[in-house]
């Protein structure tokens, strides 16, 4: 059981402060929410963390080693898994192929590696095309194996990513916005399988940027609310959602 | 039929060299201009093992790949810090420093006057000497190569190489390594283009340092760009397409003074058109970044 | 000594014709962000243009010349409005637009060798007057160069700074929207960028030309040279692409003393590759690059 734990996290860009002194912890088992205005720092958090920007000053621990700027496929390998607020998929490659990749690890991702395993080919490649459909018919995808991702609609395109993001078997997962953009049904599905997620394995930590307070009410188990770089509040979802002053800044209420 | 023959085995040096070069371009997204070089140093090594050294073509030809592959390694380490832009600008950089040092280091290289006289190719004791011999050889070295570079781009290595050229950032969270994808890539790219080298030197029996300039390079991204990349099927379209037009041209009956420039036109013309119509290239299935 | 000196006074004016390349380049890569490898295409057509007038229409010099940078400038809106702006509008890539530039090169060079020749073509025939300064000599021509180059390239500095329409370019290269948002006329700011650099490309070419002669394929060396100068000094400031242009000539300058301007190409390169890596702002560039993503 590995928990993220963040501490005094700083980040200045062009002169400003963008992360402030982050203090937070987030532990396995549980969906926690990040919340907060738009620039409050939330999506530049999760940069912080999967090192895709360096950090100034602070230190990231997971379970029990550092992750403060590795390289980002090192933070990746420690099982830091990303869905980004723009998907990102890979657009020239079709859905099945999107999936499988994530299902390799980099053992097998040498240019050698077939001519070394002529008889373990068969089986490592059966073994992964299970894998991929298993998290392709998760999402319902499986119809789609064969299209490039570029030609999916931008639900599909988010389902893909979290196929993807789980089939990279990933024991932390940090979703950015995962609900965005997608209509009410789709809305409904995505939830469907955060809870899925977190009821088949408890060993996962999930951390979620949202700001559909519907969604973060539904699944969030533990809310941290970021302002102007800090975190200003947390607590049970329901505490942080009901306290005046958080209504007042985010909420407008 | 000799001259059938000579077209077939230019394609099928030509064929070597792009596919070498679409594990970079086409499965790894990123735009080289140093191709040229590492058919030039291949050339050059395996001529100069062959002639200083004394040794029989094929290890003259493997240790000149292994060398070639260093060499790529050592260009590769830092222009595969670089994306876009800056990339193509290092790898040109590379292009034109090893050309100025292939052109005027005359002590090794005999410089502008190019090596003259590199021997036939002798495997098991037999000399190849004639052009149907020669296509054989360039056959059996073309079809290792192409399984070889199928495999490895069907394999885990190839799938997240695209997955890289696609969408970098996305990749590396999947956990994927740029920097040793890429640098395997471009290792085995510049090591299959040395092959296509020392085929090259010891087909016509004569290198200088012209035929490995920064045109040469552009003339073999060119080549992908126009027959699409990606894939195992645009390198065949682009190259029997860049090959065979200067051939058609001189079929028209086009007077041999005009003929070069006529047939750079169209290359840039074709260019062009492409990015317009088709910027993934005739037979490719990614666009270019 | 007296050679170095020499030396250093050829290197000097070289650095003038260097900085008329990069302010050239320089104007494109900095305001539209896109690498303009079709420059090297501007360039030639410049110099052939006076060919043209001069050689076959018999055309007295200094009209030539008027002709000659005209049909640079020409040739480069032309190449911008048939290629790059539609590219650009149907939201073309990088990679593609560099490739299209590509294109673009390869056919207008090539289309100037059909008509001319691939040869030299000389401009300017007989002896040079040179002047004696102590022991050091110039050419008249040399003195040209200086003087045209070093004028061009700080007048145009000085209407930078004055000029709102070329403040606006200036600003063109860091906040794209901000031009629209200042509501300052785009398409004419796009014309006039294409515009002076050609105007840059064709003058550098022209007293090169006179001095030296030109052949079709010289197009790419200017450009490179150019480029060079531009990423080695510093994109975002004006003066880096002249320090840089400045700084090439002069080693350029030491290499042909030390060894000889067969490994000029080295020396170039070997600058470019060691600024990307170790300082890629550029040299003159106080700043630092702005994080990506």
């Amino acid at each position: 059981m590995k928990g993220l734990k963040i501490k005094k996290l700083s980040k200045a860009m062009n002169g400003l402060k963008i992360v402030e002194q982050v203090t937070a912890n987030f532990l396995p088992g549980r969906i926690t929410a990040l919340i907060g205005p738009n620039g409050a720092g939330k999506t530049t958090l999760f940069h912080l963390i999967t090192s895709e920007l360096k950090v100034d000053k602070g230190e990231i621990v997971y379970g029990d080693e550092t992750i403060t700027n590795l390289p980002p496929y090192l933070v990746a390998r420690k099982g830091v898994g990303r869905l980004f607020q723009d998907i990102r998929v890979f657009g020239n490659m079709t859905a099945f192929e999107n999936v499988a990749t994530a299902c390799y690890g980099p053992c097998f991702e040498t240019p050698w590696f077939p001519f070394f395993n002529l008889k373990r080919m068969k089986s490592i490649n059966n073994d992964i095309r299970e894998r991929a459909f298993h998290w392709l018919n998760f999402v319902d995808l499986a119809e789609k194996k064969d299209h490039p991702a570029a030609s999916l609609s931008y639900g599909q395109q988010k389902l893909l990513a979290i196929a993807r993001l789980l089939a990279g078997g990933f024991s932390l997962l940090l979703l950015d916005e995962p609900t965005a953009g997608l209509n009410p049904v789709m809305i409904k599905n995505v939830l469907r399988l955060l809870e899925k997620i977190i009821t088949e394995d408890r060993s996962k930590t999930v951390i979620l940027v949202e700001h559909n307070m519907g969604v973060v009410n539904e699944v969030a188990d533990w809310v941290y609310f970021m302002n102007e770089g800090r975190i200003a509040f947390f607590g049970r979802t329901d505490h942080v959602l009901g306290d005046k002053e958080v209504r007042e800044i985010y909420l407008g209420l | 039929m000799n001259y059938v023959l000579h077209l077939l085995i230019m394609i099928g040096i030509y064929l070597i060299l792009s596919y070498g070069l679409n594990l970079v371009v086409g499965f790894g997204g990123l735009l080289s201009l140093c191709h040229a070089v590492f058919y030039g140093i291949g050339a050059y090594t395996g001529t100069l093992l062959m002639i200083k050294a004394g040794l029989p073509f094929l290890p003259a030809i493997f240790l000149g790949m292994v060398i070639t592959g260093l060499f790529a390694l050592i260009v590769g380490l830092p222009a595969l810090r670089f994306r876009g832009d800056s990339f193509v600008l290092v790898t040109l950089g590379f292009q034109m420093i090893v050309f100025t040092i292939l052109y005027n280091w005359i002590d090794l290289t005999r410089g502008p006057y190019g090596i003259p006289g590199i021997p036939r190719p002798v495997i098991a004791g037999v000399e190849v000497t004639e052009l149907y011999q020669y296509f054989i050889l360039v056959s059996l070295f073309l079809v290792v190569i192409v399984a070889i570079l199928f495999v490895v781009c069907r394999s885990p290595f190839g799938l997240a190489l695209k997955a890289l050229r696609d969408d970098e950032m996305a990749a590396e969270g999947l956990g994927k390594s740029p920097v040793h994808l890429f640098l395997y890539a471009f290792v085995i790219s510049g090591m299959v283009a040395s092959l296509a080298g020392g085929l090259y030197a010891t087909y016509v029996t004569y290198i200088d340092p012209t035929s490995f300039t920064l045109d040469e390079s552009i003339f073999l991204l060119a080549i992908l760009l126009v027959g699409g990349t990606g894939n195992m099927i645009g390198p065949l379209v682009g190259t029997v397409f860049m090959i065979l037009l200067p051939e058609a041209l001189r079929f028209l009956g086009l007077p041999d003074t005009v003929a070069p420039n006529v047939r750079q036109m169209i290359y840039g013309l074709t260019l062009i058109t492409l990015m317009f119509l088709r910027p993934q290239g005739i037979a490719g299935e990614f666009k270019l970044r | 000594m007296i050679l170095l000196s020499q030396l250093l006074l050829n290197a000097l004016v070289n650095a003038a014709i260097f900085s008329l390349l990069a302010v050239g380049f320089g104007l494109i890569y900095r305001s539209m962000r896109f690498f303009y490898i079709a420059y090297g295409a501007v360039y030639v057509i410049a110099s052939y243009a006076v060919v043209a007038a001069m050689q076959i229409s018999g055309f007295p010099l200094y009209l030539s010349i008027g002709a000659g940078v005209f049909l640079g400038v020409l040739a480069g809106v032309l190449m911008d409005r048939t290629v790059y702006l539609p590219l650009e509008r149907s939201g073309a890539t990088p990679g593609v637009l560099l490739i299209a530039s590509l294109g673009l090169y390869i056919l207008a060079v090539n289309a100037v060798a059909l008509i001319f020749g691939n040869e030299v073509k000389i401009l300017s025939r007989g002896i040079e007057p040179s002047f004696s300064l102590g022991p050091l000599v110039i050419t008249r021509m040399q003195v040209i160069q200086f003087l045209v180059g070093w004028i061009l390239v700080t007048g145009f500095w000085l209407i930078i700074r004055k000029n709102t329409l070329m403040k606006g370019i200036w600003a063109m290269g860091e906040t794209p929207n901000l031009v629209t948002a200042l509501g300052l006329p785009c398409g004419l700011m796009r014309l006039l960028v294409f515009a002076l650099s050609s105007v840059f490309a064709g003058v550098a070419s022209l007293v090169t030309a006179l001095d030296v002669g030109i052949d079709p394929h010289v197009g790419m060396h200017a450009l490179l040279i150019g480029a060079v100068a531009v990423i080695v000094g510093g994109v975002d400031v004006y003066w880096g692409w002249i320090g840089g242009a400045s700084l090439l000539a002069l080693l350029q300058g030491m290499a042909v003393w030390q060894f000889s301007s067969r490994w000029n190409d080295l020396i170039t390169f070997g600058i470019l590759i060691i600024t990307l890596l170790f300082r890629p702002q550029g040299l003159f560039s106080p700043r630092k690059r702005r994080e990506e993503r």
